[in-house]
């Protein structure tokens, strides 16, 4: 991004009535380019809110992190630099170089980071904060040339690196990686000694830009994709099956096809972590159960479903498997060697991401890895990440009983021996705020917060959040459905409800209701609804009650609820405070 | 010429957005409250990119009003057919 696009960024929301979003830039340093590219960085990501990055006093970085005011603000970001440590390690100050000064230069340094650690210590919970460490080259302190390391040298780099390990242990402090993409370090572009000397802007304008694109990621982190469906051969694999056989395909070094083995190493690493894996190949089916019986395969056949391995059409395949995952297009990833299977798929799917596999092209599957690594990246791996496969497994039974003219639904259901346990201290459960700003189909208005919006919404004595955690004799499902709303003795609002499309056809949402209901005596519930392009079985589901679609806001009575609500065969258990 | 002005002045506009588009060909740091030393640095870096030139940091202190700059950028650079952009 250049300067003048990010100022043209920032100029579009100077006008406009949105919430703000306050956003606090610690920096030792000038931070004029960082603080314009920051605030351009995250209007691009907080299109509904305007964003105000503001600063302090340059430096003064003990002075300014003490100054941060968390309850005026929604999150922040420090870049820390050598020179914060101590000045002798910058440019601007004549404090002394050379060996005289090593000893002194590390002790000063610890000790700085030392302070800076208790300051962001004391920062409350749920303030966010990203962190840049040292990204500039120090300058010719040592006695040894500059290609060799010193004692001195790794002494600093050592007191970096325990401050580093111990704010990545900080829930609520997320540090710029070095990635060799970010934050080239040694290349040119990162230093400006002219402006720093002038100005006091170390910062090259391109780093300035590369560095506030990660604070934007880390402060405002996309969502990650959730399922990716792989072609096999020349993909998965290198050679066709259906030409060479099921044991001459290969993925390994010998056979000079490694890149498909580290593909499907990586998918294996994404489906431990909860991404749903699937198959789209025109192929003979038995053939591909024939390879995945292969002792030496990377990427196990069950971690995957559903395989989609016939003669027909790619986007005939993946509309399949989005139904049987039942997510959206743009949240999946396919990824196919030939390029004209992607074209197909992506013009029956405009919003998925389509990727090519190019086995022959060592620096496209480089790249690729990175690339499928970064879309899938989580903060963290949760309970439910892990349960997700087999969960929509045991939901494609549930569909294809309630489908099925010879399965009575009444029993199937009945027979399914599902437990739903509702915790109603849900609000401090990091799972449930995910599946808020997740959740599309059932979701009653599309509402999404951010940790701070949502802690300052649902915190107060008449807020409630619960959510729901399933499971049946099909397997467990973890938490697959949340509420939260206000309520007072007469009456109860429904701000936000979401449920995940894995849990679909258990009447779990007549349970939902039912147990509020209960819960607090109320007569009647007020539901926040707003139609959405996406929440079309939240709008069904609710027309059921009211006998026409809402378009807004509408209450429902206790009476009509129970006469509405089916049967419900599911033993629930509550737990609060 | 007359299309160097009209760039430069959308230079100004972008940087200083409560200028009334009618000053700008007499703004001068005396007259805009918001042209300080920082927005100075943001102002020739808008017309580095604008220009496709890099101003003389030395410079910087002396161009302090539009007409001055649009000389600058005249004599200084665009003669050498730098400024197409």
């Amino acid at each position: 991004m250049q300067i003048t696009e990010a100022l043209k960024i920032i100029r579009q929301y100077l006008s406009v009535d949105l919430p703000l979003s306050q956003v606090r830039l610690v920096t030792g340093f000038n931070p004029l380019h960082l603080q314009t590219f920051l605030q351009a960085y995250l209007q691009q990501r907080l299109s509904t809110r305007r964003v105000v990055v503001s600063t302090d006093v340059f430096g003064d970085m003990t002075g300014a992190l003490a100054r941060i005011h968390p309850s005026l603000l929604d999150m922040g970001a420090i870049a820390l630099e050598w020179q914060d440590l101590d000045p002798r390690l910058g440019f601007r100050q004549l404090g002394g170089w050379g060996y005289k000064e090593l000893a002194d230069i590390v002790t000063d340094a610890r000790a700085m980071l030392g302070t800076i650690r208790e300051s962001l210590a004391d920062l409350p919970e749920g303030f966010h904060l990203a962190l840049s460490l040292p990204t500039l080259d120090l300058p010719p302190i040592f006695y040894t040339p500059s290609w060799q390391l010193c004692e001195a040298e790794i002494s600093l780099r050592q007191a970096v690196d325990e401050f580093a390990f111990w704010a990545s242990g900080r829930p609520d402090i997320r540090l710029v990686g070095p990635h060799r993409r970010q934050i080239d370090a040694i290349s040119s572009q990162v230093f400006d000694l002219r402006a720093d000397l002038t100005a006091g802007l170390p910062y090259a304008i391109d780093h300035a830009d590369k560095l506030a694109q990660s604070f934007a990621r880390l402060l405002v982190p996309s969502l990650p994709k959730k399922g990716l469906i792989t072609d096999l051969d020349e993909t998965l694999w290198a050679g066709i099956a259906g030409e060479v056989g099921p044991s001459a395909v290969s993925w390994d070094l010998d056979s000079k096809t490694q890149l498909h083995g580290l593909y499907q190493q990586l998918l294996r690493a994404l489906s431990d972590q909860g991404v749903l894996i699937a198959v789209a190949s025109k192929n003979d089916p038995e053939l591909v159960e024939a390879v995945f019986q292969r002792n030496d395969i990377v990427l196990p056949r069950d971690l995957i479903f559903p395989v989609e391995a016939h003669w027909n059409a790619k986007s005939e395949s993946v509309t399949r498997i989005l139904e049987t995952w039942n997510v959206h297009a743009d949240s999946v990833v396919f990824v196919d060697d030939s390029p004209s299977e992607l074209a197909e798929v992506k013009a029956a799917h405009p919003e998925m991401e389509c990727l090519r596999f190019d086995g022959q092209d060592h620096a496209n599957v480089y790249s690729l890895l990175f690339q499928l690594r970064d879309m899938f990246a989580k903060q963290t791996i949760t309970h439910e990440d892990t349960l997700r496969r087999e969960s929509l497994r045991s939901g494609s039974i549930f569909r294809e009983a309630v489908r099925s003219p010879i399965v009575s639904q009444e029993n199937f259901l009945r027979d399914a021996e599902a437990k739903i346990a509702f915790d109603f201290t849900a609000i401090k459960n990091p799972r449930t705020l995910e599946l808020v700003n997740k959740a599309n189909q059932f979701n009653l208005n599309g509402n999404r917060y951010s940790e701070a919006e949502w802690r300052d919404s649902f915190s107060g004595s008449s807020a409630f959040v619960v959510n729901a955690i399933y499971r049946d004799k099909y397997g467990p499902l973890g938490v697959i459905a949340m509420l939260a709303g206000q309520v007072s003795q007469t009456e109860m609002t429904v701000k936000t409800w979401v449920m995940s499309c894995r849990a679909f056809g258990r009447r779990i949402e007549y349970q939902c209701l039912k147990t509020i209901l209960d819960r607090f005596s109320v007569r009647e519930i007020t539901f926040e609804f707003s139609p959405t392009t996406r929440n079309g079985y939240m709008r069904e589901y609710l027309t059921s009650f009211l006998g026409k679609q809402p378009d807004g806001p509408f209450s429902i009575s206790r009476a009509a609820f129970l006469d509405k609500c089916p049967t419900l065969y599911h033993e629930v258990e509550v737990s609060h405070e | 010429m007359n299309d160097l002005r009209q760039r430069l002045a959308q230079c100004f506009l972008l940087v200083f957005p409560d200028l009334e588009a009618s000053l700008v060909y007499s703004a001068s740091s005396s007259s805009v409250a918001a042209w300080d030393s920082m927005a100075a640095i943001i102002l020739a870096n808008v017309i580095e990119e604008e220009f496709r030139v890099k101003l003389d940091y030395d410079v910087l202190p002396e161009l302090v009003s539009f007409d001055l700059i649009l000389d600058y950028l005249n004599t200084e650079h665009l003669k050498t057919n730098h400024g197409t952009s």
